[in-house]
C-alpha cells in the first residue's frame, strides 16, 4: 500500500512539461476520488437503511470521513494551481463551487456521526441523512452548473485541457490508480478501526460487568453528621 | 382521513404554541430585519450597487434565519412529550407533516415580514413581471426550508451539538433553493425565461418531501 | 373481558446502553387486571424497565412480549396506542392550556372532543381548563396527565412515581385510574417510593437489583 503512494509521488517528476501542470496528476485523481467516496457513502447509507447490516454503515462513515479528506485536498490543490495561472486564489468556476459545497455537506455528514456515541443510533440517522444528499446533489450540481453558465465572466475562461499525449494519459491512468489504491487502503483501515471499536464495546459487555444501578450505593449516613466535609 | 386529522393537529399545536412565545414574530424577524440593515452599513451605501445586491441579500437573509425559524424554542419537544407522541399512536410522517406545515406557514410569515424592509431598504426596483413570480417563489423557497430544516431537525434530536448541527447540515444542501429563488429574479430583471428555475425548485421540493415522509418511521425510532 | 394472554412477559431481558448495561437476565410476568410494584434504589433501572414496558426503548437481550407484540418485532408499533404511561416530567405543551393539551390528546386519538371537558372535571381541574401548563403546579400537571389515562383508557398504564407532590385528593387519583384500568382487563405497573401507599394498591410487588427484579411477594 505504502508503494502506490510513493509512486503517485514519484510521478510528477518524470514529466518533461512545466512544473505547475503536473498539479494535474494530484488535483485530477483528488476530485475523482471525492466523487467517488461521495458515492461510496451515500450508497453505504442507502444499503444500510435497507439491510440494517451495520458493515454498510461503517462503509458509509469511513468513506465520509475519507471524503473529507480528498474533496479538501482537492480544493487545497484547486486552489495552489489556480493562484500562479490565473492570478486568483478563487474562481467562482462551477466545478470549484460544486467541491466546495460537497466538503461541506461531507463535513456536516461527520459532523452529524461524532455527534451521536450510540452505534444504532448513529447509522440510522446518518443512513437518512446519506439519502436525502443522495436526492439533493444532483440538484445542487445542476443549478451551479446552470447558473455559472449563466454568468460565465469571459475573461476567466478555463484553461483548455493540456494537451494529452501519450506519456502524460498513461501518467496520469497510474496517478489515478494509485489514488484509488490509497483510498480503499484508507477505507479499509477506518472500517477496521469502526469494527475494533465496536468490539470493544461489545467486550465491555460480559456477565461480570456491573449494571448501571450497582454504583448507586446507601448514603453514609454516619459520616453526614461530621462538621467537616 | 386520520393521517391528515393528526397532521392538522400537530400543525395547529405548533401554531399556537408559536403565538403564545412569539419568537419568530418578536425576534428571528426583528433579527433579520436587523441584519439587512447592517449588510450597506459593511459594504456602502450607493443605490445601484443596493438596488443590484437586494433581492440575493434577502434571500440569503431569509435562507439563514429561516433556519432558526425552523429550530424555534416552541418547536423543540423534549422526551416526554416525544414519549407521549409515540404512545398516542400519532403516524410519525403525520407528526413530520404537521411540524413542516407549522414552519412553512411561519416561514411565510417571517418572508412577508422581511420583503418590505429589504425592498425599503435596498430599492429593488423589481420588474412587473416579478410580483406575480414572487406569490410563487416564495411559498416554493419556504416550502424547501421547512422541509429541510424539519428533517434536520428530527435528525438531531436530543443531541448535544443538535440546534448548532442544523444550520451546518441545511446550508449546503440548500444551495439550489437559493440559486432558483435568485436566478429566477434576476432572470426576470433581464427578461429572460424562469421557467428552469421554477421547474429546478418544484422538483426539490418533491423530492424532499418524498425523502421525508419516507424516512419519518426510521427516524422516529432512531430518536430513542 | 379479560385478556387470555399476559399483558407483560419478559424472559431474561437485558439492556445496555453503549458498554453500559442497566437490566440483566429480567424476568417478569403480568397478567390482565394485575397491579404490580415496583420499588428500587435511583439508578436500578427501574424508569428503563417501564419505558421497555412502553416499547419505547429496545430490549437488545432475552425475548418479551407486552400486549401480544414481540418486542424486537415491527408489532410494538400497533400496541402502543393502547399504553399509557406518566413519568417524572409531564408530558405536556407548556405553552398551551390544559384543555388544549387534552383536546390535542382526543384529536390525535379520535376521541370526542366532548369527553374532554368531562376529563377535565373528573380530576378536579374543571376550573382550570384555561390555564397554561406553564403556570400550572406541578400537582396540576400531574392531575392533567390523569385526565388524558382517563380519555385514552389504556390497556396497559405504566406510572412513574405517580404520586410525588399530589396532594391526598389527587393521591387517592391513583387509586381511581389504577381501579379503571384493572377492572377493564388492562395492568398497572407502579413504580413508587411511597411503600404505604403502594401496598394499598398493588397485587405483587418487586425490587430492582443487580438489573433483575426480585419478587417481594404478594401483598394482600
Amino acid at each position: 500500500m505504502m508503494s502506490s503512494l510513493v509512486i503517485s509521488l514519484l510521478l510528477p517528476p518524470e514529466q518533461i512539461q512545466g512544473h505547475l501542470s503536473k498539479m494535474l496528476f494530484v488535483h485530477v485523481p483528488s476530485i475523482y476520488l471525492a466523487y467517488v467516496a461521495f458515492g461510496v457513502t451515500l450508497v453505504g447509507s442507502a444499503a444500510y437503511l435497507a439491510t440494517k447490516n451495520l458493515k454498510w454503515d461503517r462503509l458509509a462513515g469511513a468513506s465520509g470521513e475519507v471524503g473529507v479528506f480528498f474533496t479538501g485536498l482537492a480544493i487545497l490543490l484547486g486552489m495552489t494551481w489556480a493562484k500562479p495561472t490565473w492570478g486568483v486564489w478563487w474562481t467562482w468556476d462551477a466545478r470549484l463551487v460544486l467541491t466546495a459545497v460537497m466538503f461541506f455537506v461531507y463535513l456536516s455528514y461527520v459532523a452529524l456521526r461524532r455527534a451521536i456515541p450510540d452505534r444504532v443510533m448513529r447509522a440510522r440517522r446518518a443512513g437518512v441523512f446519506g439519502v436525502l444528499a443522495i436526492v439533493q446533489i444532483p440538484l445542487v450540481h445542476f443549478s451551479v452548473i446552470w447558473w455559472r453558465t449563466l454568468h460565465q465572466p469571459p475573461s476567466l475562461t478555463r484553461p483548455g485541457p493540456i494537451q494529452m499525449d501519450g506519456p502524460y494519459v498513461a501518467a496520469l491512468l497510474v496517478a489515478v490508480m494509485a489514488f484509488t489504491l490509497l483510498y480503499v487502503v484508507l477505507i479499509n483501515r477506518r472500517i477496521e478501526l469502526s469494527k475494533i471499536e465496536a468490539a470493544i464495546e461489545d467486550a465491555f459487555l460480559t456477565t461480570d460487568t456491573a449494571v448501571a444501578g450497582a454504583a448507586v450505593s446507601a448514603p453514609r449516613f454516619d459520616r453526614l453528621e461530621d462538621d467537616d466535609v | 382521513m386520520g393521517f391528515w386529522r393528526q397532521a392538522r393537529a400537530v400543525a395547529r399545536k405548533e401554531l399556537i404554541a408559536e403565538i403564545r412565545t412569539g419568537e419568530v414574530l418578536l425576534i428571528t424577524a426583528p433579527f433579520g430585519a436587523v441584519v439587512l440593515l447592517l449588510i450597506p452599513l459593511a459594504i456602502g451605501t450607493d443605490r445601484p450597487l443596493l438596488t443590484r445586491i437586494g433581492p440575493g441579500m434577502y434571500w440569503v437573509v431569509v435562507l439563514v434565519f429561516g433556519i432558526m425559524v425552523a429550530l424555534r424554542q416552541s418547536a423543540i419537544d423534549g422526551p416526554p412529550q416525544r414519549d407521549l407522541m409515540g404512545l398516542l399512536g400519532l403516524d410519525p410522517a403525520a407528526r413530520f407533516v404537521g411540524q413542516a406545515g407549522a414552519t412553512f406557514l411561519l416561514l411565510l410569515l417571517f418572508e412577508a415580514i422581511l420583503a418590505p424592509v429589504a425592498g425599503a431598504l435596498y430599492d429593488p426596483q423589481l420588474s412587473g413581471w416579478a410580483w406575480p413570480a414572487l406569490l410563487a417563489l416564495l411559498p416554493m423557497f419556504a416550502f424547501g426550508l421547512a422541509l429541510l430544516g424539519t428533517l434536520a431537525g428530527w435528525l438531531t434530536v436530543s443531541l448535544t451539538t443538535g440546534r448548532s448541527l442544523v444550520p451546518l447540515m441545511v446550508t449546503p444542501l440548500s444551495v439550489p433553493l437559493l440559486l432558483s429563488a435568485t436566478q429566477a429574479l434576476e432572470g426576470l430583471r433581464l427578461q429572460a425565461s424562469i421557467t428552469g428555475w421554477i421547474v429546478l425548485l418544484l422538483t426539490l421540493d418533491l423530492t424532499l418531501a418524498l425523502v421525508c415522509v419516507l424516512s419519518a418511521r426510521s427516524l422516529e425510532e432512531a430518536a430513542r | 373481558m379479560t385478556r387470555p394472554q399476559p399483558v407483560i412477559e419478559l424472559h431474561g431481558l437485558g439492556l445496555h446502553i453503549g458498554d453500559t448495561p442497566i437490566l440483566r437476565n429480567l424476568n417478569l410476568t403480568v397478567e390482565a387486571g394485575e397491579v404490580i410494584g415496583i420499588h428500587g434504589g435511583n439508578g436500578s433501572g427501574k424508569t428503563t424497565l417501564l419505558r421497555v414496558a412502553a416499547t419505547l426503548l429496545g430490549p437488545t437481550e432475552g425475548s418479551g412480549t407486552v400486549l401480544g407484540a414481540d418486542l424486537f418485532g415491527d408489532g410494538r408499533f400497533t400496541v402502543r396506542s393502547q399504553i399509557e404511561m406518566i413519568g417524572h416530567a409531564p408530558a405536556l405543551y407548556p405553552q398551551l392550556t390544559l384543555e388544549e393539551n387534552t383536546a390535542f390528546v382526543a384529536t390525535v386519538t379520535g376521541r370526542s372532543q366532548n369527553r374532554v371537558g368531562e376529563a377535565l372535571d373528573k380530576v378536579g381541574l374543571g376550573g382550570a381548563r384555561h390555564r397554561r401548563v406553564d403556570q400550572c403546579s406541578h400537582g396540576m400537571q400531574r392531575r392533567a396527565e390523569f385526565a388524558r389515562v382517563l380519555l385514552t383508557g389504556p390497556d396497559l398504564l405504566l406510572l412513574d412515581e405517580a404520586h410525588a407532590g399530589l396532594d391526598p385528593e389527587a393521591a387517592d387519583l391513583v387509586s381511581v385510574i389504577t381501579n379503571l384500568t384493572t377492572t377493564r382487563g388492562g395492568a398497572v405497573i407502579l413504580v413508587t417510593h411511597d411503600a404505604a401507599r403502594a401496598a394499598a394498591i398493588v397485587d405483587r410487588a418487586y425490587e430492582t437489583e443487580a438489573g433483575h427484579l426480585r419478587d417481594l411477594g404478594e401483598d394482600r
